[in-house]
């Protein structure tokens, strides 16, 4: 059997428990808000998870988590899985669950944010997965995502199960085609404001999103946010020039009327939705997720009318987008838990992925199933050559603060040099003391 | 009974005993360890390897204090004179209502009290989705209809500032409007009614007779109200994340952040002890405020 008709069946028999089959008395047992399998199974590990899949708000999505991990658990009888929720508050989720690892009171397995892996490797907390992956596996893994959860003795430290890409979204009827340059995203912006929308939107207030977003800017620009060190050196030589061209452009959508003064008070990707649902915005940067959240939100006929391209660059030839996305890691040293820590990862990679629409970071998996085979799909994956991830680096969530600050500051009026200096000069002294 | 099975005889260790280890738990020992952790080089990513100042060093020359200082002034202070001014003047209006038995006077006192139970991150959301700044935004939305704004509370520095006021006295008017409520409860009405029959107008009554015999209270209700503000950082998170920039960015936020953001221990814990430092000077205050009225 292939895996692409592995893939199918599981994630078809998934669909087939959760759709067909009303709960019964003995799955909901199976399955509570804390645990996953039998209670009185001898053995247990937990595992810290986020509220959008086993314990999704969407009843068929989460019966179709809890038929895979049903199904999972067969291969590990006598084990059950303690299972913990992370709120939405990711950044300090993520700085708590580690802080509880270094003490050695953390889960055995966890979902670790990508832009926080850096800090978990640092930390040495993490233990390799090889002996349920092989080399191959590892291999077919997007080039950018092997270098992030590999070391160099080539220790599998987490699995990048899923990846995101940043794009924008358009309504063609308003801007009928995309622009590939910052000019043309600004005369577009420019032009939807003058019939009567919002402009281009994007995150511009304090939060992760934000960062992210505008990072594609920065290293089309030509820019890096850190050395081979590891060391911030984004306001630094060539790094500063670009810096401040890519704070400059977003200074600029605001000064011009592109893009209204209210995305510096943006903090989630809901608000683009909400405003592509209301009709007062005809273009936004959003996350390549929400083409399906776009898709259930419109009017069919106004659906169609939207389409993603790539974020613009300063030059059509010059593009680049920030790629994020979420890791399964193990923080036991148990190797019967790092197995099964590793099979929750492989359902994420496989059948989640497949059940959920969300972009693998293995290209086995795009031709495993036709759900990644769509032409949306098949933009984003040509889009992800341009894709960069987030450095994984420990200072990179400060890098990120002082990111959020700096466009905080422009938007507000400040200016660039001033915002990109006293965010290098912030890096640097936080680095310093890491 | 024997002297020694006498338990009044043990002195009042036997007493503060359980209190003094449950608070000691609860209050000291975090403290204590903010302290020693102030005093090392620990992140949260490693455990402390060395005892330095350089924390202290670090957090008296960063160039980004004396902002978040002027920031968390000016939110407190704004904070806490509209809390107290606000929670007076609705404990005022409960209290004649209530002396004048009119209906609906526990209703009122309900409706207040029920911003106060609102946890700071849902404050935060909620304010967050009244001050919207999309087209279709609650509060803008309302001032369209009349012809006004649309105003840019969250995006513009200052007005961000005003927003998280408001936000911070909608939910905190109910502590001042209690401890204003129960003070002038006790107060001897004979007072009032000797200066209306003295031909003393309602304002002279209320500057004259009134706040003075609430002295004591507005002057702790200040220090507790400062001591609740400074720490205040859940619902600014929520509304602004201390943005745009650093405009709304307090200490507690900016601690929070070095903690969580930069993961340097050693740095928040010197933040912490400074809001610590701040919040036991507004308490001395409040002690001697206390002592003076014996």
């Amino acid at each position: 059997m292939t895996i692409r008709h592995s893939l199918r069946l599981t994630a078809l028999s998934a669909a087939l428990t959760a759709g067909l089959t009303a709960p019964s008395w003995a799955q909901e047992d199976m399955v509570t808000r804390s645990r996953v399998g039998p209670a009185d199974a001898p053995n247990s590990m937990s595992f810290r998870l986020t509220a959008f899949d086993l314990y999704a708000q969407d009843p068929k999505t989460r019966a179709t988590f809890e038929a895979l991990y049903l199904d999972m658990l067969k291969q590990f009888p006598g084990w059950k899985i303690d299972t913990q929720l992370q709120t939405n508050d990711i950044g300090q989720e993520q700085a708590r669950m580690l802080e509880q690892a270094r003490a050695g009171r953390g889960p055995d397995c966890a979902m670790i944010d990508s832009s926080s892996l850096g800090a978990y490797r640092a930390a040495g907390v993490l233990q390799p997965m090889n002996a349920s992956f092989s080399k191959a596996e590892i291999d077919d893994l997007f080039p950018f995502v092997r270098k992030a959860v590999t070391d160099d003795q080539g220790n599998l430290l987490a699995y990048w199960w899923f990846t995101d890409l940043r794009v924008l979204y358009r309504d063609t009827r308003v801007v009928p085609e995309a622009p590939q340059t910052w000019a043309q995203a600004q005369a577009a912006g420019l032009a939807s404001a003058k019939a009567g929308y919002e402009g281009l939107l994007f995150s511009g207030g304090r939060w992760e999103g934000t960062a992210l977003d505008w990072l594609g800017n920065f290293w089309a620009s030509g820019g890096d946010l850190v050395d081979a060190e590891g060391a911030p050196v984004f306001g630094l030589g060539e790094n500063r020039a670009a810096f401040i061209t890519a704070l400059s452009y977003y200074a600029d959508l605001v000064t011009s009327g592109a893009s209204p003064a209210r995305v510096a008070s943006i903090t989630n990707y809901d608000d683009f939705l909400a405003a592509a649902a209301a009709g007062s915005t005809a273009m936004f940067v959003g996350g390549s997720w929400q083409y399906e959240q776009l898709r259930g939100t419109l009017a069919p006929e106004d659906f169609a009318a939207w389409e993603v391209s790539e974020l613009p660059g300063p030059s059509a030839d010059a593009g680049a987008t920030g790629a994020g996305g979420w890791t399964i890691g193990a923080m036991s040293d148990d190797p019967e838990k790092v197995k099964l820590c590793a099979a929750i990862a492989k359902l994420y990679a496989g059948p989640g992925n497949v059940a959920q629409g969300l972009l693998p970071t293995a290209t086995a998996y795009y031709k495993a199933s036709d759900v990644f085979s769509t032409p949306t799909n098949l933009a984003y994956s040509k889009f992800l050559e341009h894709g960069r991830p987030r450095p994984g680096v420990a200072i990179y969530p400060e890098i990120a603060n002082q990111i959020e600050i700096a466009i905080g500051a422009v938007l507000s009026g400040g200016d660039p040099a001033e915002a990109t200096d006293r965010a290098q000069q912030a890096a640097q002294s936080a680095y310093e003391r890491l | 009974m024997s002297r020694a099975a006498d338990p009044s005889r043990a002195g009042p260790w036997l007493w503060l005993g359980p209190a003094l280890l449950v608070l000691g738990a609860i209050y000291l020992w975090p403290l204590l360890d903010a302290v020693r952790l102030a005093f090392t080089d620990a992140t949260l990513l490693r455990a402390p390897t060395r005892v330095s100042l350089d924390a202290f060093a670090a957090v008296l020359s960063d160039p980004a204090l004396p902002g978040i200082l002027r920031v968390t002034g000016i939110f407190t202070a704004a904070s806490v004179i509209l809390l107290q001014a606000l929670g007076l003047g609705i404990a005022l209006l409960v209290h004649r209502g209530d002396r004048r038995g009119l209906p609906g006077m526990a209703a009122l006192r309900a409706l207040v009290l029920a911003a106060w139970v609102v946890p700071g991150i849902a404050n935060g959301v909620i304010w967050q989705i009244v001050f919207s700044e999309a087209p279709f935004g609650g509060l803008n939305a309302v001032l369209a209809v009349v012809g006004l704004g649309p105003v840019a509370w969250l995006s513009d520095p200052a007005l961000a500032m005003l927003s998280a006021i408001i936000a911070n006295i909608w939910q905190g008017t109910a502590f001042s409007m209690i401890l204003y409520y129960a003070a002038l409860k006790g107060l001897d009405p004979a007072l009032q009614e000797a200066a209306k029959v003295d031909g003393a107008s309602a304002l002279d009554r209320f500057a004259l007779v009134t706040l003075p015999q609430l002295k004591g209270t507005i002057l702790a209700g200040s220090v507790l109200v400062t001591i609740q503000t400074l720490g205040t950082f859940d619902s600014i998170l929520a509304l602004t994340g201390g943005g745009p920039g650093q405009a709304t960015e307090v200490l507690s936020l900016y601690t929070y952040n070095t903690v969580f953001r930069g993961f340097d221990l050693s740095r928040g814990a010197v933040l912490a002890l400074l809001l610590a430092a701040l919040s036991l000077a507004a308490a001395a205050l409040y002690a001697l405020i206390l002592r003076e009225r014996r």
